[in-house]
C-alpha cells in the first residue's frame, strides 16, 4: 500500500527546519518532494539598506554554523569591487579562521551523524574534541559563533604568540584524538551498518545535478574552490583535496574526517608562516566604487557564492546569497530512492544541510 | 583574488550558449537576478571556469527560456527560486508546484503548527463537549 509521510519542516535530526514528503510503498521510499523557505529572514532585502559595514555584521548572522565564511566572502566582494589589497598577515588569519570553522562544524555533523546511528560513545568523543576548537575560537575572536574577524580590508583582530602556541597544542591534541576516531569509525559494525550502502548519490547524478563541498567530493568529484579559483593566499598551503568514492553516508563520514587532518595542515603552516605586518588597511574608510563582482569560498559544506552589486554610493545595490545547501538539497530525494523510512533522517542530514543558511 | 568576467547576451542567445557551456564541461554555479532603478530585471547566469567566474547576463527580460533541461536541478531550482520570489517566467520550467513552502500542506498534519492556540483551545472544548 503507498502511503505519503511527511517529514518536517521540525525533525530532531535537523537543526533547523525543511519539509520532506515521502511517497513510499511499505518501507520502501519510492519517491521524495524537497520543499524550503521555512526560515527565510529576508537578509538580501534587508542588506540594500544597510552600508557596506552593517551589512558585513549581518552576513555573519546569516549562518551560526558557517558565520565566518559569510562576512568572508561578502569582504572579498567588497574587496574585488573595490580593487582593495589584503595585506598578507591578514588573509592568514582569515584562512587559520576558516580552517577552524571547518573543523568544528565537520565535527558537529559527526557527532549530529554518530548520535542518529545509535552510536552515543563516538558521538561525545567527537564533540568533546569539538569543544576545544571551539574554546580555542573564543580565545582567538572572543567569541563562539559570530566571530567578527572580518573587516573590508583584512582581519579585525592579530593572533598573538601565547595564542599561536595554544593553537598548536590544541592541533597536535585533537589530531591525536581524530586518529583514534577514524580506527574507531571505519572499523564499527554500528557505523558500518547503518551507513554503507545507505543513501547513494552517484558520481554521474552528483556532476548532472551540480553537487558540491564535501557531498560532491563523496561521490569521487575532486571539487574544490581552495584549490580551483584560490583566494586569500590559500595557494601558498600544502594541502591535498580529499576524495573518496564509495558515494554512500559512509562516504560522507570517511571525507569529513580525512578534511579534518587536511585542515589541520593548512592552520599549521599558516601559524608556522605567518607573515609579520599589518591585518588590515588601519582606519581608512574604503571606498567601493559602483560595479558587480561574485566570489566563491569554500564553505564547511561546500562552494559559497555571493554577488555583489554595488552603486557607488555606501549602500550595496543587490547582494545575492547562495550557500552549498542549496546546490546539494536538490540531491536528496535522488538519495532516498530505494531506501528506507527508517534511514530518511540520516540521509536528510547526510548532506550536512543548512538551511537558516539557505533560507537566509 | 578569484577573476569575473562579465558578458551581455540576448534571451535568443542563453540556450545556445548554455548548451555549448554543458557540452563542454562547465559547471554552472549559479543563476542571480536583480531589478534596476528604473524596475528592469536582470538575470546573470554564473559559470565556474578555472580561476573564476564567466557571467552571462540577460538585461532587461521579464521572460526567459529555462534552462533547466540543459543544468537539470542545478539550473531548476535557482529558476524556481527567481520566479517565486522575484516574479520573472521561465518558459519550459515546470512551475506547477511550489519550492518555497508549499501551498497545501499534507491533510491536517504540520497545519496544527500555524492554527491560532484559541482556535485550537475552541476545538478541545467542542470535542470534550460532543464526548
Amino acid at each position: 500500500m503507498s502511503y505519503i509521510v511527511p517529514i518536517g519542516p521540525y525533525h530532531p535530526a535537523l537543526e533547523e527546519p525543511v519539509h520532506a514528503r515521502l511517497h513510499v510503498e511499505g518501507e520502501e521510499i519510492k519517491d521524495a518532494e524537497v520543499f524550503i523557505g521555512y526560515n527565510h529572514r529576508g537578509i538580501e532585502k534587508l542588506a540594500q539598506q544597510k552600508n557596506f559595514i552593517q551589512n558585513l555584521v549581518m552576513v555573519e548572522r546569516v549562518c551560526g554554523i558557517c558565520s565566518h565564511s559569510h562576512a568572508l566572502a561578502y569582504a572579498m566582494a567588497c574587496e574585488a569591487i573595490g580593487e582593495i589589497e589584503v595585506p598578507k598577515r591578514g588573509q592568514y588569519i582569515r584562512v587559520i579562521i576558516a580552517e577552524l570553522e571547518r573543523l568544528h562544524s565537520h565535527y558537529l555533523w559527526l557527532g549530529i551523524a554518530l548520535h542518529l546511528i545509535g552510536h552515543d560513545s563516538l558521538f561525545m568523543h567527537s564533540w568533546d574534541d569539538r569543544e576545544a576548537i571551539m574554546d580555542i575560537l573564543e580565545e582567538i575572536t572572543g567569541n563562539r559563533v559570530n566571530y567578527g574577524m572580518v573587516t573590508i580590508g583584512g582581519a579585525r583582530r592579530d593572533i598573538s604568540d601565547e595564542t599561536r602556541k595554544n593553537v598548536l597544542a590544541m592541533l597536535d591534541k585533537i589530531e591525536a584524538s581524530m586518529n583514534v576516531i577514524k580506527d574507531m569509525l571505519l572499523a564499527d559494525k554500528t557505523v558500518a551498518l547503518r551507513t554503507k550502502g545507505v543513501g547513494v548519490l552517484t558520481k554521474e547524478d552528483a556532476l548532472r545535478i551540480g553537487a558540491v563541498g564535501p557531498h560532491a567530493r563523496a561521490s569521487g568529484i575532486p571539487v574544490d574552490v581552495r584549490k580551483d579559483a584560490p583566494y586569500s593566499s590559500y595557494d601558498d598551503f600544502d594541502f591535498d583535496i580529499a576524495v573518496f568514492d564509495t558515494c554512500d553516508v559512509f562516504s560522507r563520514v570517511v571525507i569529513r574526517v580525512l578534511e579534518n587532518f587536511e585542515s589541520i595542515k593548512i592552520i599549521r603552516q599558516a601559524l608556522d608562516l605567518l607573515p609579520k605586518g599589518a591585518i588590515n588597511l588601519g582606519y581608512r574608510i574604503p571606498k567601493i566604487k559602483a560595479g558587480e563582482y561574485m566570489v566563491r569560498h569554500e564553505a564547511p559544506r561546500g562552494q559559497l557564492c555571493y554577488k555583489l552589486v554595488t552603486n557607488g554610493t555606501e549602500y550595496t545595490k543587490r547582494v545575492s546569497i547562495h550557500v552549498p545547501t542549496f546546490k546539494n538539497a536538490p540531491t536528496v530525494p535522488v538519495m532516498l530512492r530505494g531506501n528506507s523510512v527508517a534511514d530518511a533522517g540520516l540521509i536528510i542530514a547526510s548532506i550536512d544541510p543548512c538551511f537558516s543558511c539557505m533560507d537566509r | 583574488m578569484q577573476t569575473y568576467h562579465k558578458h551581455s547576451i540576448t534571451k535568443e542567445e542563453l540556450r545556445p550558449t548554455a548548451e555549448k557551456l554543458r557540452a563542454e564541461g562547465v559547471p554552472l554555479a549559479m543563476i542571480h537576478a536583480y531589478f534596476e532603478d528604473d524596475g528592469k530585471p536582470n538575470v546573470s547566469y554564473e559559470f565556474e571556469v578555472k580561476g573564476g567566474i564567466e557571467s552571462y547576463v540577460v538585461e532587461g527580460e521579464s521572460v526567459l527560456p529555462s534552462i533547466a533541461d540543459i543544468y537539470d536541478l542545478g539550473a531548476e531550482w535557482p529558476e524556481r527560486e527567481i520566479n517565486e520570489l522575484m516574479g520573472l517566467t521561465f518558459e519550459g520550467l515546470d512551475v506547477s508546484k511550489r519550492l518555497f513552502l508549499p501551498d497545501t500542506m499534507l491533510e491536517g498534519q504540520g497545519q496544527i503548527l500555524v492554527t491560532p492556540m484559541d482556535e485550537l483551545i475552541k476545538k478541545a472544548h467542542g470535542k470534550e463537549a460532543k464526548e
